[in-house]
């Protein structure tokens, strides 16, 4: 499961009202989110959560439930 | 006595030529070609034999356009092999970076050895003011393709998004597999390796695309591209002050046609071929010159390529430089179309064509909102308008960039410019169209067929596959024939235009 908190962060980075972030959802089928973008978002995420994530844990992120994993790795949950 | 000889002929032709490797548009490998599919079906229920003869094939393949050299090979897959499996061995992430570094260096060193020795020598000895005798290194062809084709399986293992495969027999049909082998598509370890374990299925469509694609690649490689540039691009380029501005122009679009037809035919070959023995290979480009910016541009142009850097070297130098925000972006960008372009070439006019793509693209990035904000005071955002001017603007600084590419010394793009700035001589156009209609005709056909609807060639793919065998057979024959002709047509007489 995405935490709202999660989602939110991700959401206000990409200016969006609402879209359904599932745990199996890739960046490329999120409006916006390209891999441009892709560090903003990081970013917004390592900043609200004040964690800091290591190159090679993010490359190997597939879909937003591995983002939500890893954060949640950080946060000791 | 007679068929001795002719024996030794056929050993003579058979075996490693140098400079001449066993390119799809050559008789010899039709002929070759042919006996590998009669002994592949005949193989078709028996994997081990299919794969064994598979392997075979692609390695004399390899042999026969790189002499001894194709050891490498073997060397390229055992390397990549153990890497991807040592990688996976481990849960230590130190492990899993050595092994990684290792790999690296490994392959990257057989590249460099191989491919920038003289160059990194000669920038020395430039340097040092000093003289410099090239060393004898022979560049083994395809070397870079497959290269990095071995590379992203590691790299895809050390990102845990891909499992090593236990057969080192199979990762030999994806190191070897002689369609990709010497230029592309690069292909991904993770679509091909669970291709290999499937008995082929070639349906009705499959072959009838697979036809097409080699008829069009042969028409794009030899009617288009080898034509066009031994009887107008190559001597324009060579004496750009022999001709007017718009003969100079004329070859720039020639060239950048030339080099389109010319590699993307050669891509369709290879997927046409695969195909036509049930491999799938991805798309290497998607009308290129139909973008609408730089960096839509890349995502047509030899993809395969362009794939790879994007997740493996540029996500890890953004994610490097994340900190530095839309300046981590760029700096990430403009790192890899340096490496990108040195990727093509061991020569200056590959490394500036990289670094003005990589400059152009890291601008864009700079000037992506104010250029919105212009657009839309003008009220010209997703017009039609719009679409048309940033489609001819991008194509003609990706014509630039390609005559930097073509030029071996700056100062022929300079020429270029100066004579269609100040020699233009736009009534030669006239002439040049009514002496030369076979030049003309071939690049305006190009275009033409480039900027059709995409749905336009699906259509024809689509009429193609539902043609009876026979009329394929016949088509194919034709095809041959006409390509033959060409091939084998005389050089055209240089003709100077009178103005």
């Amino acid at each position: 499961m995405i935490s709202p908190e999660l989602k939110q962060v991700i959401l206000k980075q990409l200016n969006l009202d609402d879209f359904d972030i599932k745990d199996e959802t890739t960046a490329p089928e999120v409006p916006g989110w390209d891999s441009l973008n892709h560090i903003n978002i990081i970013l917004a995420i390592e900043e609200h959560f004040k964690v800091k994530f290591k190159s090679y844990e993010l490359l190997r992120l597939r879909c937003v439930g591995d983002l939500q994993k890893l954060l949640d790795s950080k946060l000791g949950k | 006595m007679l068929f001795n000889f002719d024996l030794y002929k056929i050993y003579e032709q058979l075996k490693f030529i140098p400079d001449s490797p066993l390119i799809f548009s050559t008789s010899l490998f039709l002929i070759l070609f042919f006996f590998f599919l009669l002994i592949y079906n005949l193989f078709i229920k028996n994997k081990t034999l299919r794969l064994a003869w598979l392997i075979l094939f692609s390695f004399y393949f390899y042999y026969k356009s790189a002499g001894y050299y194709a050891g490498i090979l073997i060397v390229s897959a055992a390397v990549n092999f153990l890497s991807g499996k040592w990688i996976a061995s481990t849960e230590k992430f130190s492990l899993k970076k050595l092994y990684l570094l290792l790999a690296l260096i490994i392959n990257l060193g057989i590249l460099s050895y191989f491919k920038y020795t003289n160059f990194i020598l000669q920038i020395f000895h430039d340097i040092t003011n000093s003289q410099f005798e090239p060393l004898d290194i022979f560049l083994p062809i395809g070397i870079s393709f497959y290269t990095f084709k071995s590379l992203n399986y590691v790299f895809d293992i050390y990102f845990d998004t891909l499992k090593p495969t236990n057969s080192f027999r199979d990762f030999c049909v994806y190191v070897f597999f002689f369609p990709n082998i010497l230029a592309g598509p690069i292909d991904r370890a993770s679509d091909f390796l669970p291709q290999i374990d499937k008995e082929p299925f070639i349906s009705k469509e499959d072959l009838g695309r697979a036809i097409f694609l080699i008829i069009l690649g042969l028409f794009k490689k030899v009617v288009i591209a080898d034509y066009i540039s031994i009887n107008f691009v190559d001597r324009v380029f060579d004496f750009p002050l022999r001709y007017t501005g718009i003969e100079n122009l004329l070859a720039i679009y020639g060239y950048v046609l030339q080099v389109y037809c010319d590699f993307s035919g050669y891509s369709d070959m290879a997927i046409g071929i695969s195909l036509m023995f049930g491999f799938r290979l991805m798309e290497n480009f998607n009308y290129p010159f139909k973008a609408t910016s730089i960096a839509n541009f890349w995502r047509r142009w030899h993809i395969s390529l362009s794939k790879w850097l994007l997740d493996y070297l540029f996500r890890p130098l953004q994610m490097k430089y994340r900190n530095l925000r839309v300046y981590g972006n760029m700096i990430g960008i403009f790192i890899t179309f340096l490496i990108c372009g040195l990727w093509h070439g061991a020569g200056w006019n590959y490394i500036y064509w990289g670094a003005m793509h990589g400059f152009m693209m890291s601008f864009a990035l700079l000037i992506q909102k104010p250029k919105t904000k212009f657009y839309n005071l003008l009220k010209i955002n997703n017009t039609k308008f719009l679409t048309i001017i940033q489609t001819i603007i991008t194509f003609h600084l990706v014509a630039i960039s390609f005559m930097i590419f073509r030029s071996s010394d700056i100062q022929t793009v300079f020429d270029m410019f100066s004579q269609i700035f100040t020699f233009f001589h736009g009534e030669v156009f006239i002439q040049f169209i009514e002496r030369l209609p076979l030049i003309s005709g071939l690049i305006f056909l190009g275009y033409l067929f480039h900027f059709m609807p995409s749905k336009l060639e699906n259509m024809i793919i689509n009429q193609f596959a539902k043609t009876p065998a026979i009329g394929k057979i016949i088509i194919l024959v034709i095809a041959i024939w006409i390509a033959a002709q060409f091939k084998t047509a005389d050089i055209q007489p240089f003709i100077y235009f009178q103005f």
